[in-house]
C-alpha cells in the first residue's frame, strides 16, 4: 500500500488553525444579540419526591424572561434508551443530588440565577440507597418510577453462556476465586456541558450542542418537544472533549435551551459550570466483579465464571449497554473451553453513570487482567509469557465462543512491548529486590476490544460528497468530530479514494439539515463504519468522473489512468480534475452522492448469551513500569510501552494522539481519579479535588501501532479510540503489586489507598455540593 | 470603575465593575474569547494569558488588577497574514491538537516558558505547562511542540533572524 499519497502520512487536524489561534468558537464562545442566560435548579438532596413546584415566583423577578419544569414537555420529557426512564427535567421525583428541576431563562446570569432561587421547590425526601449490593434487597427503597424489568431496582441484566465450566473449573488444579471493585470516574472533558437555542420565524428551533450524536438529540427534541421533524434542527458546535459523557446530558440541556427559545422567541444559552457539570454529569459506572479461573497444570487456562454488579446510579443511560459489552469481555482476550457471566445493572441514588470510553471492557480488562496476574503468579509463570501461552490467534474463539476468523494481532503486540520494555530482565530484577524503601515494580496487561456497536444496535453511517461550483468539493458525514479528529480521518479517506489534493475538501460538522442520519458518534466507530461510508461515496464520485472523463477523452472510463488529479488517457492526453467536472457537468451528470456503509449483520442472543457479538476485533498489549516508596506511598510511573493493533493507520498524529491520551487517562483511572460519592454526595465538586493526570504525571511512552491490515476497514483501518486505554490501569495495578508485594483489588489505587488502605477523603459535604450549584443550604 | 491596560499591543480603556474577573473581561466586554472558562478557580489554565510577562489565570484575576499593564492573549499571538505563528504551527505540525478547548492556553503558558527559556529540556516543559489541564492528548505532543519551537527559534536567532511576532509580544 505504499501507493497511497495522504492516507498513513502526516496531516494537520483540519480545524486545527482555528484552534490553535483561539478562533474555534466553541457553544460557550457564541453571542447572539437578545440572547438569554439560562440557569438550572437542581436537587439538593439524593432521593426525594417533588411534592410542590411553583415557578410563578421566579417570572416576578426582574430580568427573567420565562421558565420550564417537566410540565413544558410531552410525556414530561420521558426520554432515555434503551431504557426510558429519565426526564428532560425532573418529573414527581429527583434521584440524585445535580438532578435538574426547573430551568430559568433571563436577560443576565445574575438574573437568572435570582431566578432560580425564587422558585418554589418543596422535596419530601425519601430513604437513600447508595450501596449497590443492597439495591436487590428486600426492603430496599425502590429508586425508579416504574421498574424497567418489573423487579424493583434492576435496570438490566446481561449474560454469556459459552460452555459449561463448573465441571471444567472442578476438574482444573488451580483455581483463582476474588474480588475486585472499580470505581467511578469523571470524564472531566475541559469543555464543559452546553446547548444554545435560536427560535426560527417558521416556529421551529435551531440547537447549537456540543452532543456526541446531533441526530438522536434532534429525535430526542421532536419527541420531547412534540413538534415535527422539519422543525427541529441540530448544528453540531466544535465540542471541547467527550469521552462518551456528552450524550443524555447534551439532549437533558438541548431539550432545555429549546423549550425556552420556542417560549420566548430569543435565543438562549445554556453552559454549565464545572461544579455543575460534576454533580449533574454522568460518570464511569462503578463495577464489582468476582472473578473464578481456572487452569490446569500446564498452566492453560481452562474456564471462567464472572458475576459483575455495575451501578448505574439514579438512571440507566448508556449502563445496560456497557455492562453488556464489560460482559462479553469480562474473561479477557483467551482461549477457554467454558465461560459463563452474569452482570446485573442497578439503580442506586449515587449520581447517574453512562458511557465513557471504553465503554465497560475499561472495567472488564482492569479486573480480568489483575485476575489472570495472579493466577499467573501462583502458577509460578512470569505474567507475560503466560499471556502469550494462552492469548487469542486467528482462528480461536473467544471467551464468547466466537470465531476469529481475522487478522489477530495479539501476540505481536504482547511481544513488541515485552521487548521494548526490556521485560524479561527487569521483571526477574525487581522479583529479586532487597527489602528496601523504594522498590519497582513492572506489569503487564493486554485486551481485545469488539470493533463498533456489534449486537447494541444497527451499525451503518453515511456520508455525501459534493463538488461546488468553485470545484472543491464538500464533504458530510453523520457522525461527529468531538477532538478525535475524525473529519480529519474522513478527509484524508476521501481525498485518497478520489486522487484530489485534500485541501480541495471542506468538511463541516455535522448538521441536521445537511448531514445524514449516521447513528450514535460512540463505540470507536468513526474511522470504520463512518470511513467506509466515506470512500463508498469518493469512489461513487470517482466513477461519475471517470465516466466523464472517458467521454471527454474519447476511451473507455475503465481505461482512464489518473496521474495526481490528472485524468489521463492511454494515448496519454490529459485532463484536469477542473475540466472533468465541466465535461461532467455538460453531460448533464449530477456530482452529488451518497456513500452508506453497514456493517454485516451479526446475532446476539440476549436472552440464551449466546451468539457474535461484533463483526471484529482489536487487540494490544501495554506495559507499565514504577517505582513506590514503600514508606509514603509515592508513585511514579516511570515509562509506559503500549502496542495496538487496529488495522492500517490513516491519520498518525491522530493515532498517536488517541494513544498517548488513552494512556493517561488510564493513568488517571488507576491512581489518581477518584470519583466517589457518600450518601449520595459527591466527594468533589471541581478539579481542584477531582486530580487528573498532568503534564508532570505522565512518563515517557514507548508506543506502537501493529497494522495488521483489515480487509473490510477502508484503506485496511479499524478503530483504536477507547481500546488504547483500557490496559493502562492494569498494567499499572500490576507493576504496583509487584512493587508492594501486595495486591489490592481495586481502583483507583491513589497515594492514600496505596499506604492506607483508606481513600482517606472528607466525608460527602451537602454543604459543599450545594454551595456548588449556588443553592442555599 | 475605568481600566486602561495594553491588550496584545493596543491601549484599552474599558468599563468594569470591580468584581469582573480579567476573564470574563476578555470575553464578555472585549469579545475575545480565546481564554476559556473550564474549571474558574485556577486548577486548569484553560483561561491563561499572559499579563507583564507572566502567566496568571485570568479566572483568578480581577479586571481592575491589569489597570496600567501589559495583557497578551492568544488572540495576540499571531503571524504575519494573520495565520498561525511558529509555535502555533507546530502544535499543527506535532498533532498536539485535538478537542481544542485547553489548546489556546498551553500555546500562552508555552510562549511565556519560551520567553524566559530559550532552550528548556522536556522536563522543564513539561514543568513549564504543569498549569494546564489537557484531557485528550496526554501532553506528549505539546511538549513535543513547545520542543520543535525552541530548536527552530534558536536556529532563527544564529541566523540572525527574528523569532516571529510572538517574541515580540512579549519583548
Amino acid at each position: 500500500m505504499s501507493d497511497l499519497h495522504v492516507v498513513g502520512h502526516p496531516f494537520w487536524a483540519i480545524d486545527g488553525v482555528d484552534k490553535v489561534m483561539g478562533r474555534a468558537r466553541y457553544v460557550g464562545d457564541i453571542h447572539l444579540p437578545e440572547m438569554l442566560v439560562a440557569k438550572v435548579l437542581r436537587s439538593p438532596v439524593p432521593h426525594a419526591r417533588l411534592a410542590r413546584l411553583e415557578m410563578a415566583p421566579a417570572l416576578k423577578m426582574p430580568g427573567v424572561v420565562a421558565a420550564v419544569c417537566a410540565d413544558d414537555f410531552f410525556e414530561h420529557g420521558s426520554l432515555g434508551y434503551p431504557v426510558k426512564d429519565a426526564f428532560v427535567l425532573a418529573h414527581e421525583k429527583v434521584r440524585y443530588v445535580g438532578d435538574p428541576i426547573a430551568v430559568v431563562a433571563a436577560e443576565t446570569e445574575q438574573a437568572a440565577q435570582d431566578g432560580v432561587r425564587a422558585i418554589v421547590c418543596d422535596l419530601e425526601e425519601l430513604p437513600g440507597l447508595f450501596d449497590v449490593e443492597q439495591a436487590s434487597m428486600p426492603g430496599a427503597p425502590l429508586i425508579p418510577l416504574v421498574p424497567p424489568l418489573g423487579k424493583g431496582n434492576l435496570v438490566a441484566e446481561q449474560i454469556v453462556r459459552y460452555g459449561e465450566p463448573r465441571p471444567v473449573l472442578d476438574g482444573c488444579e488451580f483455581v483463582l476465586d476474588e474480588r475486585y471493585a472499580c470505581n467511578h470516574q469523571e470524564h472531566a472533558y475541559l469543555e464543559t456541558e452546553g446547548a444554545l437555542a435560536v427560535p426560527d420565524e417558521d416556529g421551529g428551533v435551531t440547537v447549537y450542542a456540543n452532543d456526541q450524536s446531533p441526530f438522536i438529540n434532534r429525535d430526542n427534541l421532536v419527541m420531547v418537544l412534540g413538534i415535527p421533524p422539519d422543525k427541529v434542527r441540530v448544528i453540531q458546535a466544535v465540542v471541547g472533549g467527550s469521552f462518551g459523557g456528552k450524550d443524555d446530558i447534551g439532549y437533558q440541556t438541548s431539550a432545555q435551551v429549546a423549550a425556552l427559545a420556542l417560549k420566548t422567541g430569543r435565543p438562549v444559552r445554556l453552559t454549565l459550570t464545572r461544579e455543575e457539570s460534576m454533580l449533574a454529569s454522568y460518570k464511569r459506572e462503578a463495577m464489582r466483579y468476582h472473578v473464578i479461573l481456572g487452569a490446569d497444570s500446564d498452566g492453560q487456562l481452562k474456564a471462567a465464571k464472572v458475576e459483575i454488579l455495575a451501578d448505574s446510579g439514579a438512571y440507566a443511560s448508556m449502563t445496560p449497554l456497557a455492562a453488556w459489552r464489560a460482559s462479553v469481555h469480562a474473561a479477557g482476550a483467551y482461549r477457554y473451553e467454558a465461560v459463563h457471566v452474569d452482570t446485573q445493572v442497578l439503580y442506586t441514588n449515587n449520581g447517574y453513570s453512562g458511557a465513557f470510553r471504553g465503554f465497560g471492557n475499561t472495567e472488564s480488562v482492569a479486573v480480568i487482567e489483575q485476575a489472570v496476574d495472579e493466577l499467573a503468579d501462583r502458577l509460578g509463570e512470569d505474567p507475560l509469557a503466560w499471556r502469550l501461552k494462552n492469548c487469542l490467534r486467528q482462528g480461536d474463539r473467544t471467551m464468547t465462543g466466537a470465531l476469529l476468523d481475522h487478522e489477530v494481532g495479539l501476540t505481536r503486540c504482547l511481544e513488541w512491548v515485552r521487548q521494548h520494555s526490556d521485560w524479561d530482565r527487569k521483571r526477574t530484577a525487581y522479583a529479586r529486590q532487597a527489602p528496601q524503601d523504594i522498590r519497582r515494580g513492572i506489569g503487564v496487561a493486554c485486551y481485545f476490544h469488539g470493533s463498533s456497536l456489534g449486537g447494541e444496535g444497527e451499525d451503518y453511517a453515511t456520508a455525501t460528497l459534493e463538488v461546488e461550483d468553485d470545484f472543491s468539493l464538500t464533504l458530510t458525514s453523520g457522525l461527529t468530530d468531538f477532538g478525535q479528529g475524525s473529519r480529519t480521518v474522513y478527509t484524508m479517506i476521501a481525498a485518497e479514494a478520489l486522487g484530489v489534493e485534500p485541501q480541495r475538501i471542506h468538511m463541516p460538522r455535522p448538521d441536521t439539515q445537511i448531514s445524514v442520519e449516521s447513528g450514535p458518534t460512540v463505540a470507536s466507530r468513526a474511522t470504520m463504519v463512518g470511513g467506509n461510508a466515506t470512500q463508498v461515496a469518493a469512489k461513487k464520485l470517482d466513477g461519475l468522473l471517470r465516466k466523464a472523463a472517458g467521454d471527454a477523452l474519447g476511451c473507455l472510463p475503465g481505461d482512464v489512468a489518473r496521474f495526481g488529479e490528472k485524468y489521463v488517457s492511454p494515448s496519454e492526453n490529459a485532463l484536469d480534475f477542473e475540466e472533468v467536472v465541466k465535461h461532467a457537468r455538460q453531460m448533464g451528470l449530477v456530482l452529488s452522492v451518497r456513500g452508506r456503509w453497514q456493517i454485516p449483520t451479526i446475532e446476539w442472543d440476549f436472552e440464551q448469551g449466546t451468539g457474535k457479538p461484533y463483526f471484529c476485533y482489536v487487540f494490544g498489549a501495554q506495559v507499565a513500569e514504577v517505582s513506590l516508596d514503600t514508606r509514603t506511598g509515592h508513585t511514579e510511573v516511570l515509562g509506559v510501552w503500549a502496542a495496538h493493533d487496529g488495522g492500517r493507520i490513516i491519520y498518525p498524529q491522530g493515532a498517536a494522539g488517541q494513544m498517548f491520551g488513552g494512556i493517561a487517562q488510564g493513568i488517571g483511572y488507576a491512581l489518581m481519579e477518584d470519583m466517589r460519592f457518600d450518601r449520595g454526595y459527591s466527594l468533589h465538586t471541581n478539579l481542584d479535588g477531582y486530580l487528573v493526570p498532568t503534564a508532570l504525571d505522565v512518563p515517557p511512552v514507548d508506543l506502537k501501532f501493529i497494522e495488521e491490515p483489515f480487509e473490510q476497514g477502508p484503506f485496511g483501518a479499524r478503530n483504536l479510540a477507547e481500546p488504547v486505554m483500557i490496559a493502562t490501569a492494569p498494567a499499572l495495578a500490576n507493576a504496583l503489586a509487584q512493587a508492594s508485594s501486595y495486591r489490592r483489588r481495586a481502583l483507583p489505587l491513589t497515594h492514600e489507598q496505596r499506604v492506607l488502605g483508606d481513600p482517606l477523603l472528607p466525608p460527602g459535604s451537602r454543604q459543599r455540593c450545594l454551595t456548588a450549584m449556588d443553592l442555599n443550604a | 470603575m475605568k481600566i486602561h491596560f495594553d491588550l496584545n499591543g493596543q491601549e484599552v480603556e474599558v468599563e468594569a465593575s470591580a468584581s469582573t474577573t480579567l476573564l470574563t473581561l476578555l470575553r464578555e466586554t472585549l469579545g475575545l474569547t480565546g481564554a476559556k472558562p473550564a474549571c474558574e478557580v485556577g486548577e486548569c489554565g484553560a483561561c491563561s494569558v499572559i499579563v507583564d510577562g507572566r502567566v496568571v489565570d485570568s479566572c483568578l484575576m480581577l479586571a481592575a488588577q491589569v489597570d496600567g499593564r501589559r495583557v497578551v492573549t492568544v488572540e495576540g499571538l499571531v503571524a504575519a497574514q494573520d495565520g498561525p505563528n511558529d509555535l502555533q504551527q507546530a502544535f499543527l505540525d506535532a498533532g498536539a491538537v485535538q478537542c481544542g478547548y485547553c489548546t489556546p492556553g498551553f500555546i500562552v503558558a508555552a510562549e511565556a516558558l519560551l520567553a524566559r527559556n530559550s532552550n528548556p529540556n522536556r522536563q522543564e516543559i513539561r514543568q513549564g505547562i504543569a498549569g494546564n489541564l489537557c484531557r485528550c492528548t496526554g501532553y506528549h505532543q505539546i511538549v513535543d511542540a513547545v520542543e520543535m519551537t525552541a530548536a527552530r527559534r534558536r536556529g532563527y536567532k544564529s541566523q540572525g533572524n527574528r523569532g516571529g511576532h510572538a517574541k515580540d509580544a512579549l519583548a
